[in-house]
């Protein structure tokens, strides 16, 4: 018995070892390591010493306050709920139409709002910085000069609403994908018979399509809910957080902490809340969605 | 009739919605390579010179470099990470395929989750760990770091190319005398070639478009071409033209691998019922 589960373990070991132990590595142990530094009060030397739940403290309002804290977790909730909603419904949008059109403009389209996930973080961000650049010299600033409209500081004025479209046609563009790719998977009997029967290309986009794509929907939804909680690279790259932390989410937040004021700590104690957020969210989806069906994906996938 | 105009409708708002991202790639383009614009969006005439940094060195601030040292730092960055993610992933694919043991559905569901948890989040403690098992500010130490963020949906990739292949080829071969790791390795490796060229690029192109490992864990003199972009964009003066050339540069790389590689990555193996 011993012997032929060290002989199992002897022909697995090759297979999974390695990856299990990268996996391990930075994977494991990072999210236990977080929660210890969350303890300390690493800083800039990197030396530490345990302080007990003072980070926390500091964060919740509790003694010593962070100013900041407040107005980054309205600017979290702002910006969670205004990408959310865009890449679901624009990405729901999008695929319908595009599915609607000829095959080629669908194409054409479905391409045009796959780019943004196509090229690099830095370049996208450096159109977005670009495109709504203060000066006349920036994209549509310059449009606006050579029709004679004055110029609008768009990254001054609305920052919260860029950043939201930046990260939400990202989000969209996976999103698109994922729906138009289900929606040609969808029997084409059930949207002609719906027609027969009278059904306008609304109620057929309603009544038929929608409901059969709640599964890629609720996927997409909560997919995006965490990857708009967790990122914060193309804010940093369109606006760095700024104006005055009008753009400053909360990963961010802890970025910024750790990497750019050197309170490693507390930066720390930050990441630690969206880990644990990050874990209940995975409970929650494996609640709804069950272990099984997780396994079985596919048919509906990219 | 009625049709007619919902399909006008749909164009109508595809459009729409298309129209400020055309104009953002198309400008984009002009100003790559267009010279002295006509009311700054405009060119006048078409011409190389926003790409002069491919004969001149780089300067932000005080500092400079030349773009080839950066193109060196992320081939060499992206290509570690690559190989990395392809390694660990045929392996691990084969025996998730092929091999029954407990918790393997457990790894699988794990992975998936894994992927769902940016690797982002957890770049205090990757620091940390960097830095005390000596890696930190070295580019293979952290094209590894980056590496093991694709390496969830990598496996995943690698045990679908894996379970493609008919269970009689691996009996025929071990009936022959092969141990496991040779059935790996002369019979499966050259079966899913594709597989293989698949996750390279996988690795390969995450790689390649990371920003925040390399900003973070690499020393600010190591430029990866992305931190290079962004540290030109952060200086006060903003060439546009100059930074749209090299940002064309920057994303020549990926697709002229996918274009070579797009070859083997369509030549899947055909398999009739026997004789293989």
């Amino acid at each position: 018995m011993f012997r032929e589960k060290l002989g199992r373990l002897a022909l697995l070991a090759p297979f999974m070892g390695p990856g299990t132990l990268l996996i391990a590595f930075f994977y494991c142990v990072p999210v236990v390591l977080t929660l210890l530094i969350a303890f300390t009060d690493m800083g800039r030397t990197l030396q530490w010493h345990f302080i007990g739940w003072a980070n926390f403290a500091k964060l919740f309002g509790v003694g010593a306050r962070d100013p900041i804290v407040p107005r980054v977790i309205t600017n979290t909730l702002v910006y969670v709920a205004g990408a959310l909603p865009l890449t679901v419904i624009g990405g729901l949008l999008l695929a319908i139409l595009s599915m609607r059109v000829h095959r080629g403009a669908g194409l054409f389209f479905r391409t045009v709002f796959f780019i943004p996930r196509a090229v690099p973080p830095v370049v996208w961000g450096f159109l977005w910085a670009w495109a709504f650049e203060g000066t006349p010299y920036g994209l549509f600033n310059g449009i606006r000069t050579a029709m004679g409209l004055p110029v609008v500081h768009w990254l001054i004025r609305y920052p919260m609403l860029i950043v939201i479209l930046a990260n939400g046609f990202l989000g969209i563009s996976l999103a698109m994908l994922v729906f138009s790719s289900a929606i040609a998977s969808i029997p084409r009997d059930l949207t002609r018979a719906a027609e027969v029967d009278g059904a306008s290309e609304w109620q057929v986009a309603r009544y038929v399509i929608v409901p059969m794509l709640k599964w890629p929907i609720l996927t997409m939804t909560a997919w995006h809910l965490m990857s708009f909680l967790n990122s914060y690279v193309y804010i940093m790259l369109i606006t760095g957080g700024g104006p005055y932390y009008a753009t400053e989410v909360w990963a961010l937040y802890g970025y910024h902490s750790a990497f750019s004021y050197y309170r490693y700590g507390y930066g720390a104690s930050v990441m630690s809340l969206l880990v644990i957020v990050n874990l209940v969210l995975l409970l929650v989806v494996v609640r709804a969605f069950g272990m099984r069906r997780m396994l079985i994906r596919g048919k509906i996938e990219v | 009739m009625k049709e007619r105009w919902d399909r006008v409708l749909c164009y109508a708002l595809l459009a729409i919605i298309a129209a400020p991202f055309l104009t953002m790639y198309v400008g984009f383009f002009l100003r790559a390579f267009g010279e002295r614009m006509y009311l700054g969006i405009l060119p006048k005439e078409f011409g190389f010179s926003n790409f002069r940094f491919l004969w001149e060195p780089i300067a932000w601030g005080l500092e400079q470099t030349t773009v080839w040292a950066a193109l060196g730092n992320t081939l060499a960055f992206a290509i570690t990470s690559g190989l990395v993610v392809t390694c660990i992933c045929m392996l691990a694919g084969y025996a998730l395929s092929r091999i029954e043991f407990r918790g393997k559905n457990f790894f699988l569901v794990l992975q998936l989750f894994l992927h769902a948890v940016p690797g982002q989040v957890l770049l205090i403690a990757v620091f940390f760990l960097l830095f005390y098992v000596k890696l930190l500010h070295k580019v293979p130490g952290v094209a590894l770091a980056r590496a093991s963020l694709e390496i969830p949906l990598g496996i995943w990739m690698a045990k679908g190319f894996f379970d493609g292949i008919p269970w009689d080829v691996e009996r025929s071969a071990m009936v022959d005398g092969c141990t496991r790791f040779q059935v790996w390795y002369r019979i499966f490796l050259p079966l899913v070639k594709p597989g293989i060229a698949a996750v390279f690029i996988w690795g390969f192109l995450f790689a390649w478009h990371d920003f925040i490992y390399a900003y973070t864990l690499l020393p600010g003199r190591v430029k990866l071409l992305s931190t290079l972009i962004q540290s030109l964009v952060a200086t006060e003066v903003i060439d546009y033209g100059y930074l749209a050339a090299l940002s064309l540069l920057y994303m020549l790389p990926p697709l002229l691998l996918f274009v070579f590689l797009q070859r083997a990555l369509l030549r899947v193996p055909v398999f009739g019922g026997k004789g293989v």
